[in-house]
């Protein structure tokens, strides 16, 4: 009675030392945010506003640069979502429906890729986009960030395709639909809940991503994350500002992944482990 | 039209085919190229075969041996506090039982933040004599004084000052993928050897970890690849400083790149660096599944 009295504190403290480790640095962020600008940096520090104050949130206004940041980020993350979208769902279709070996080469490659360091792909990239006159723009950009979610795109839509019962196609194709009327017709209506969260996983992919921006933009399309990165070298460090920057630059990505919970963990192994 | 299968599934591979020999395969063919190369960024039309001279600069120089042994510091350090810290969260929620659910939701959470913010935040929390960790280490009375750890200024200590974004925001991960794992084992296998007199310890050894080998080598594996090929966190954190002190091989690369205009150099040591990812998680994946898998 006892032992088992004492395991289950044990256990109920185990869990609030671990919720409070994994909560309390966004919430302090959170925290900091709203607090007046001077008081982001006070000696000693609190952890709860003093005064409530959205100054930090209004300062934004004061850098143009860093808002258009914002607008680009989403520009290219809309871009790079529609080409891994219309590239992926055909090759994944034909991955999952006809299983030739160039179908298995295909995925298999498309896991590779996850292997390659960032870097090595960005730096023969920028040689590429400069000769396509492509560096700074929101296409160049785009395009580099497909490199990385045309495979995560191919890799997810295949597991939900194979999910997709093949009576359906064969019965489009009996009832005189032809391949392509099948796939238009029959299964990309049916797979529209599996494309859109694949979708959603591209755009946040491209959100998040940090090197082939910075690689690849300068002034023109510089995206939130390098703008926030570099705010504090433009105007010396203004924490205040900052910690707003990042509570709204993750509130895209914090509200994309409620609305998907249980697909996080399968997306970021690209369906490696299936829960 | 009639078309067979096989036309068919290459017309519909075809699009993301040649774009990926375009942006993936070309690009690496392009970098094995120019390792041979003295290519300058700012003027990449001349350029003059150098042969092996890269590559020997690369295995030579302490300065890009000093980024792959932090490297693998880097990687090992984060690796192994993700795994135990998760391990050890995944146990926590598997004994919890359906009762983690809430907690599972809320452990999520890290999941879901950008990696940058999640470096920028910890940067923020470590500021030396302002920043709330060290207050609250003097507050524990851990520390004598809010200045006495200097978390990203001190050379010795700042590659596991700038894991610690990285372990707090995938450890989830791990626990999440573990879980999975953990509950997908048969309570019949648990219950037998407990039948058997087999205790926790006993239990864990030989029936939890070898059941759980397939997860373990895909999450160590992913893990491994991620941390090893990290920039972001560590960039937004001290861009590799100071002194050179955090500065892993991806940031090294981007150096010698756009700061050096050395795009011969950069290559030999992007390419090295991808042969090494490739070789080491083709071990471990042989190693860690093959073993497993061949056994049963």
């Amino acid at each position: 009675m006892t032992a088992s009295y004492l395991q289950r504190a044990t256990l109920l403290l185990l869990v609030a030392i671990v919720l409070l480790i994994y909560v309390f640095p966004y919430a302090f962020l959170v925290s900091t945010s709203l607090k007046p600008p001077q008081d982001a940096l006070e000696i000693p520090p609190t952890l709860l506003p003093q005064t409530i104050s959205i100054e930090n949130y209004t300062n934004i206004g004061q850098f143009p640069a860093v808002q258009r940041s914002f607008g680009n980020s989403i520009i290219i993350a809309l871009l790079s979502m529609a080409i891994s979208i219309i590239l992926a769902v055909p090759a994944a279709y034909g991955i999952a429906r006809y299983s030739t070996w160039l179908g298995k080469a295909f995925l298999m490659l498309a896991l590779v890729t996850r292997l390659i360091p960032t870097v090595s792909i960005g730096i023969p990239l920028f040689a590429i986009m400069r000769s396509l006159g492509l560096i700074d723009t929101h296409f160049g950009v785009a395009l580099a960030h497909s490199t990385i979610s045309v495979p995560l795109a191919i890799w997810l839509l295949a597991s939900f395709m194979e999910s997709i019962p093949r009576e359906l196609d064969e019965a489009a194709r009996v009832d005189g639909c032809s391949r392509f009327g099948a796939l238009f017709r029959v299964i990309i209506p049916v797979a529209a809940g599996g494309i859109s969260v694949t979708a959603i996983f591209v755009f946040l992919a491209s959100w998040n991503e940090f090197l082939f921006s910075l690689l690849l933009s300068s002034v023109g399309v510089k995206t939130a994350p390098i703008a926030i990165a570099e705010f504090k070298s433009q105007y010396g460090i203004q924490w205040g500002t900052m910690t707003s920057l990042a509570v709204l630059y993750s509130l895209p990505v914090i509200a994309f992944s409620l609305l998907m919970q249980k697909r996080i963990v399968a997306g970021m192994t690209m369906g490696a482990v299936k829960g | 039209m009639r078309m067979s299968d096989r036309a068919f599934v290459l017309v519909l591979m075809l699009p993301a085919g040649v774009f990926l020999s375009f942006f993936v395969a070309y690009p690496l063919f392009m970098l094995l190229r120019d390792s041979f190369y003295e290519v300058s960024l700012f003027a990449s039309e001349e350029r003059v075969f150098v042969g092996l001279d890269n590559f020997i600069y690369a295995l030579t120089s302490s300065r890009v041996m000093g980024a792959a042994g932090r490297t693998l510091n880097y990687t090992l350090m984060a690796l192994s506090a993700e795994f135990v810290l998760g391990f050890g969260v995944a146990l926590l929620f598997n004994a919890m039982g359906r009762r983690s659910e809430i907690l599972r939701t809320i452990f999520m959470f890290p999941l879901m933040i950008p990696p940058i913010v999640a470096g920028l935040l910890w940067r923020f929390m470590l500021i030396d004599n302002i920043g709330i960790v060290n207050h609250i280490l003097e507050h524990l009375g851990i520390i004598a004084n809010s200045s006495d750890i200097s978390w990203l200024g001190d050379r010795d200590i700042v590659l596991f000052s700038v894991a610690l974004p990285n372990i707090w925001l995938t450890t989830s991960f791990v626990a999440l993928v573990l879980y999975t794992g953990l509950q997908n084992i048969p309570a019949e296998l648990i219950e037998a050897a407990k039948i058997d007199g087999a205790s926790a310890l006993q239990r864990f050894r030989n029936v939890t970890v070898p059941m759980l080998r397939p997860v373990i080598a895909v999450v160590l594996i992913i893990r491994g690849i991620d941390a090893a090929r990290a920039f972001d966190m560590i960039w937004i954190q001290t861009e590799g400083g100071p002194r050179f002190a955090s500065e892993i091989l991806s940031i090294h690369i981007y150096r010698s790149m756009i700061r050096y205009g050395n795009v011969g150099e950069a290559s030999a040591i992007a390419t090295l660096f991808m042969i090494a990812m490739v070789v080491i998680s083709s071990i471990a994946f042989f190693t860690i599944w093959g073993r497993g898998t061949s056994k049963t």
